[in-house]
């Protein structure tokens, strides 16, 4: 129990730094920025009270907040993906799944993964994107942003499901 | 009333959820006052440590062209140290006078070199992490530019003992008082958030010509910067909605993006010239 918890902290500061050293200064073609670190409330295992989800998901953006100096905003978006996170488990997951469970391809299937951290992801992405140009009123370019970051986190994001499944396997 | 406890057991998720949305707005609308959070600088110590640790591995990948910039940048100061010192001599032939600079003068303004840690360009609301900080004698309003360039990159904004936080010409909070060269308006820079290339010079008045490829300097107003240092160039002249000002596309001198090093610019003379506009203040 303890093993999976440190491994879960591990994850968590992994994907922060991660987050703060390399994809916050990516900026691709002038609009997508990948926000990976949503990569940690989309692993955590079905049986996750609601409660820890939206709390963990405050803590995670607060986290990114703290280095990016925006504080409030990626706070106010990962609670909300915290949030969501059970719905989308709801809405998406096959009918037949046991009773706990680890989201991931591999238990899921790519189809259902794909829509599972897609509408999580889109989400996030709306809010954050939206409440951070609030006072900029230029729907096509946030537009442009929410597209642009959401494929590009969904493609970081897909890789480090091949990664972690190729890891599993051995 | 138990009906009422049951149904908030039922639903403390949806309580937390709107707590910690609060906060979160709380915290974005708090952060935007910039005064307040100018001096957390337990906060900007942690940020840098964690910053400095990336930047030790990272540094050595750019350290040939940085090398080569820098070689560059000496190599023109150089020359103008050469042409500054042939102009001095023909002047001296003319004038018969001397120029002494003593010791114990005070030159208006000093350079502090400091490496760039961090840089966030792909937000609405960016910052810039340098390694230096008030040990190194940096403190909050400096003026920031870019080298090789020279050109305008921002004003340090929070301090601690080893790191400060610029806030760059990309970045909705940044005004700066700049116009063209050649004449004396100073109007605001700001930048208009879409691209990183381009910031827009406002409130010049309708009458003043522009055309395209006129440098825009700092107009040497707010203390921060000396005067006449360059910001960029005019890219286009539009009308502002209130007829009586166009305002100005700019195209930054320095590519934010691509810079490593800056050199922090202290005006020794800034702490004076604060007290005496103070004083004139309180005197009407």
């Amino acid at each position: 129990m303890s093993i999976k918890w440190i491994g879960r902290i591990s994850l968590f500061l992994f994907l922060v730094l991660l987050q703060v050293w390399v994809f916050n200064q990516v900026h691709m073609f002038g609009i997508a920025t990948p926000l990976t670190y949503l990569y940690f409330i989309l692993l955590l295992p079905s049986s996750t009270n609601r409660n820890l989800l939206i709390f963990l998901g405050f803590i995670l953006g607060l986290s990114i907040d703290f280095f990016s100096y925006t504080l409030g905003i990626h706070a106010m978006a990962s609670t909300i993906a915290g949030f969501s996170r059970n719905y989308s488990l709801k809405l998406f997951s096959p009918r037949d799944m046991p009773n706990e469970y680890n989201p991931s391809v591999r238990s899921f299937g790519f189809e259902v993964f794909l829509k599972y951290s897609g509408f999580i992801i889109l989400l996030h992405h709306v809010v954050y994107f939206t409440v951070e140009s609030l006072s900029l009123f230029d729907p096509l370019s946030v537009l442009m942003r929410i597209a642009g970051s959401f494929l590009l986190t969904m493609a970081v994001i897909l890789a480090f499901e091949g990664i972690n499944s190729d890891i599993l396997k051995k | 009333m138990r009906n009422l406890i049951h149904f908030i057991l039922k639903n403390t998720h949806w309580l937390l959820f709107l707590f910690l949305m609060f906060i979160s707005t709380l915290l974005m609308v708090n952060n935007n006052e910039y005064q307040r959070s100018k001096y957390l600088t337990f906060e900007n110590e942690i940020v840098g440590k964690v910053y400095s640790v990336a930047d030790g591995i990272s540094s050595y990948i750019g350290l040939r062209t940085t090398n080569r910039k820098l070689m560059q940048y000496i190599s023109s100061l150089e020359t103008n140290i050469q042409v500054l010192e042939y102009q001095l001599k023909e002047s001296n032939l003319k004038l018969d006078t001397t120029l002494i600079l003593s010791d114990s003068t005070i030159l208006p303004f000093e350079f502090i070199p400091a490496r760039i840690l961090n840089k966030n360009i792909s937000s609405t609301e960016n910052y810039i992490t340098l390694n230096k900080g008030s040990n190194h004698g940096v403190e909050s309003d400096m003026g920031v530019l870019g080298t090789p360039t020279g050109g305008v990159v921002g004003v340090i904004w929070k301090v601690s003992p080893n790191f400060s936080v610029v806030i760059p010409v990309l970045n909705s909070k940044f005004r700066l008082s700049c116009k063209i060269k050649g004449n004396n308006y100073p109007g605001p820079l700001v930048w208009d958030r879409r691209d990183i290339r381009y910031a827009t010079l406002e409130e010049l008045p309708r009458h003043v010509e522009t055309h395209a490829g006129d440098t825009v300097v700092t107009s040497g107003n707010s203390a921060i910067f000396p005067e006449g240092i360059p910001v960029g160039t005019v890219d286009e002249t539009r009308k502002q909605k209130n007829d009586n000002f166009n305002s100005i596309k700019v195209r930054l001198l320095t590519d934010i993006g691509d810079i490593d090093h800056v050199l922090v610019v202290k005006n020794n003379f800034r702490e004076e010239q604060l007290k005496l506009e103070k004083e004139t203040e309180n005197v009407n």
